[in-house]
């Protein structure tokens, strides 16, 4: 931050630049803070921060420019309540998740074996243990089947009983033989998993052992070769020596109440070794190919790739398309998109005004001046059924998102807005009063703390300005179809979803998808970058 | 407010005004007395004259940020005797995958349907503890028993 302040001012000494090392998601930043800004410019690298400031500057009434980039792809997005859609009129892609039925018994992929050595062996081992929170159920409600649990739990806790012997010279067997042996004996078991696929391979340790002792365990340094199996199982043993001796030692120096762990993370060599190697010998027990330890790099670490230029050329279109906003030409401001494929590489399209079903932007946002000593959620409740017209019928949600009252939860009454409200930022009033008309739209309402207490003849809770909150545009309810066919467990092994590597989708990505689907395809969209002295600025195109 | 939010609130109302007899479904309290949306403790009865009849099982139900397009995580606890529940107590069945039958139209009350018909119609395809399923495939005498004595230890609240 620091730095790019200092770059940034040798453009324009005279500019007063501020910058902040913090997280913009901070209450620090909050909607006043927000509103002394003509334009706010996002640079994020995440969902939750995107979607943060998106929802602040509608709530602020300030316009934002919205910008991603992925490799050579880039994209910018003008927001401003009411004129455009905001950020989440779109819905965005997720990152993948796999289920626990695939992770644990049923891999077909490398990535499955990858996510298996990252997110389950490697904590098991050397992190916090999933099950861990399973030994807090509460022991007086076991008591009538504490038998039964205590054979469900056994699987976990003969790893827990290993891990008991971690620093002991067998340790890297009793573990090899615990995930590749004794587990994976007991999948074969199984014979129903196996109608329609090969059944996974136990692994032999002595075998291995002896066949790999002419293998030194320099060879994790090859990250661009595929291993052989012997070759994986000494980078294993390997790095498993590494993994303990370091836990070892934080643990002999640790004083504090957290016990120390250790995570993975892709730029730590010993462990993305142990993630490698273990991987690769799951992948090689079920049949699934063997990745370099390179690829698994990218794999584990959701690496996407940053491109210098690509970054510069997209602020660059987020400075062109602020001038619009700035110059009260939002009518005239775009999507715009940088790509390598296609025929130009600036593509643009025109804005969308917002979708009426969007819960983020539909919503009236409105300020109530609170007494913080004295408000409680009765008072909020009151001002918004007196003075806002509420029924009987609607909910209040916090920040947090947690549930503050409904008509089947009134106990929170009495408390002080501020005990249950995040400290007072703000929370969202959904009207349900459904059954004769629509709903009126969410009403966001941000708390201002008066500076000192008021007398008790004020009221605690006042609204800062006369609201109109319109009707929602039509009803909205969970279309539930009852045609779908319910089948119990999961399915076997053949339905499988697109590669792993469509699946590293990002925000731009998606976007930009979503805008080509909309794309018109006339001329219109060739983006001219100099309009002033249009008969000198030209379209941008690149075969 | 987020979609998941949005969706979680119209889930509780629905659930609110009108639920399936004998089932539960509420979110959890937090310490300062609000209920979190994205933590439901719920109940599944057994299904009236099967072998599950008579017992009341307990669940969470938890909701991911990115609810509805990916489905909840559903936990018994705690966890229970059955060939499809893993020893962790999560709950393995075709709507509840995303790679599967999940889609975000699918309701709570649907889910919680779903998990019911589960119970007495175990899928042996994907097995999720070796326990339950070794007893289901080779010693069905013994299966009933225990799912009788299981039920007899989940009486309804």
């Amino acid at each position: 931050m620091q730095v790019a302040k200092e770059v940034a001012q040798k453009f324009q000494p005279n500019a007063k630049l501020e910058a902040y090392h913090a997280n913009i998601m901070d209450r620090q930043f909050n909607i006043d803070w927000f509103k002394g800004f003509n334009i706010v410019f996002n640079a994020l690298d995440n969902l939750a921060a995107r979607r943060h400031v998106n929802h602040m500057c509608l709530a602020a009434g300030v316009p934002l420019i919205e910008s991603g980039t992925t490799g050579f792809n880039g994209q910018v997005q003008v927001i401003k309540k009411g004129k455009t859609e905001c950020y989440d009129c779109n819905e965005k892609a997720t990152p993948t998740t796999f289920p626990l039925c695939t992770i644990r018994s049923n891999p077909s992929q490398p990535i499955h074996c990858i996510a298996w050595a990252k997110s389950w062996l490697m904590p098991e081992l050397f992190g916090e243990s999933e099950g861990e929170d399973s030994d807090v159920i509460d022991s007086t409600e076991d008591a009538g089947n504490a038998d039964e649990i205590a054979t469900l739990k056994k699987e976990a806790l003969e790893l827990k009983e290993i891990l008991e012997s971690m620093g002991s010279d067998n340790f890297c067997r009793k573990v090899f033989e615990k995930v590749f042996k004794i587990d994976i004996e007991r999948l074969r078991g199984m014979e129903d998993m196996w109608k329609e696929r090969q059944p996974p391979d136990v692994l032999d340790y002595d075998k291995l052992e002896s066949d790999s002792a002419q293998i030194e365990p320099t060879v994790s340094e090859l990250s661009r070769k595929e291993w052989s199996i012997e070759e994986n199982f000494a980078v294993f043993k390997d790095s498993m020596d590494r993994l303990t001796k370091r836990l070892n030692e934080l643990q002999s120096d640790w004083t504090g109440s957290k016990k120390p762990i250790l995570s993975f993370d892709k730029d730590d060599e010993d462990t993305l070794d142990f993630v490698t190697a273990a991987a690769n010998l799951r992948s090689t027990a079920f049949h699934i190919e063997r990745k370099t330890k390179f690829d698994i790099k990218q794999m584990a670490g959701n690496i996407i790739p940053a491109i210098a230029t690509t970054n510069a050329m997209t602020a660059g279109l987020c400075v062109l398309q602020a001038f619009k906003v700035l110059q009260h030409e939002l009518d005239q401001a775009k999507m715009v998109f940088l790509e390598r494929s296609g025929a130009r590489a600036i593509n643009s399209d025109s804005l969308d005004p917002p979708k009426p079903s969007c819960s983020v932007c539909s919503a009236v946002h409105g300020s109530v001046s609170v007494d913080a000593e004295r408000a409680t959620l009765h008072d909020l409740v009151n001002v918004l059924r007196s003075e806002l017209d509420y029924g009987e019928e609607f909910s209040i949600l916090n920040h947090g998102g947690n549930l503050v009252y409904d008509p089947d939860l009134e106990d929170n009454l009495p408390a002080r807005l501020r005990d249950i409200t995040n400290n007072l930022d703000y929370i969202t009033v959904v009207d349900e009063d459904d059954v004769a008309q629509v709903p009126r739209v969410n009403l966001e309402l941000f708390f201002v703390e008066r500076a000192e207490a008021s007398s008790e003849e004020t009221k605690p809770v006042t609204l800062q300005q006369g609201l109109e909150i319109p009707r929602k545009a039509k009803k909205s309810t969970i279309t539930s179809s009852e045609d779908n066919s319910i089948t119990n467990g999961m399915s076997g092994p053949g339905k499988r979803k697109r590669d792993g590597e469509d699946e590293e989708m990002t925000n731009g990505h998606v976007a930009k998808k979503v805008a080509a689907d909309q794309a018109n395809g006339d001329g219109e969209d060739v983006i001219v970058l100099d309009e002033e002295n249009g008969k000198d600025g030209g379209a941008i195109l690149i075969d | 407010m987020s979609l998941c939010l949005n969706r979680l609130q119209e889930e509780r109302k629905q659930w609110r005004r009108d639920h399936p007899f004998g089932f539960v479904a509420k979110p959890k309290r937090t310490d300062q007395g609000t209920l979190d949306l994205k933590l439901w403790s719920c109940a599944v009865p057994g299904k009236k004259d099967t072998l599950w009849d008579g017992g009341v099982f307990k669940l969470d139900v938890i909701f991911p940020d990115e609810y509805p397009t990916k489905p909840p995580k559903c936990k018994f606890t705690p966890p229970l005797f059955h060939p499809n529940v893993y020893p962790s107590g999560t709950v393995c069945l075709s709507i509840l995958n995303e790679e599967e039958a999940w889609r975000p139209a699918i309701t709570i009350k649907q889910i919680l349907l779903g998990i019911q018909d589960l119970l007495n119609d175990p899928n042996p395809e994907s097995p999720a503890q070796a326990e339950a399923y070794n007893m289901f495939k080779k010693d069905r005498p013994g299966y009933e028993r225990k799912v009788r004595q299981v039920v007899r230890e989940n009486p309804p609240m």
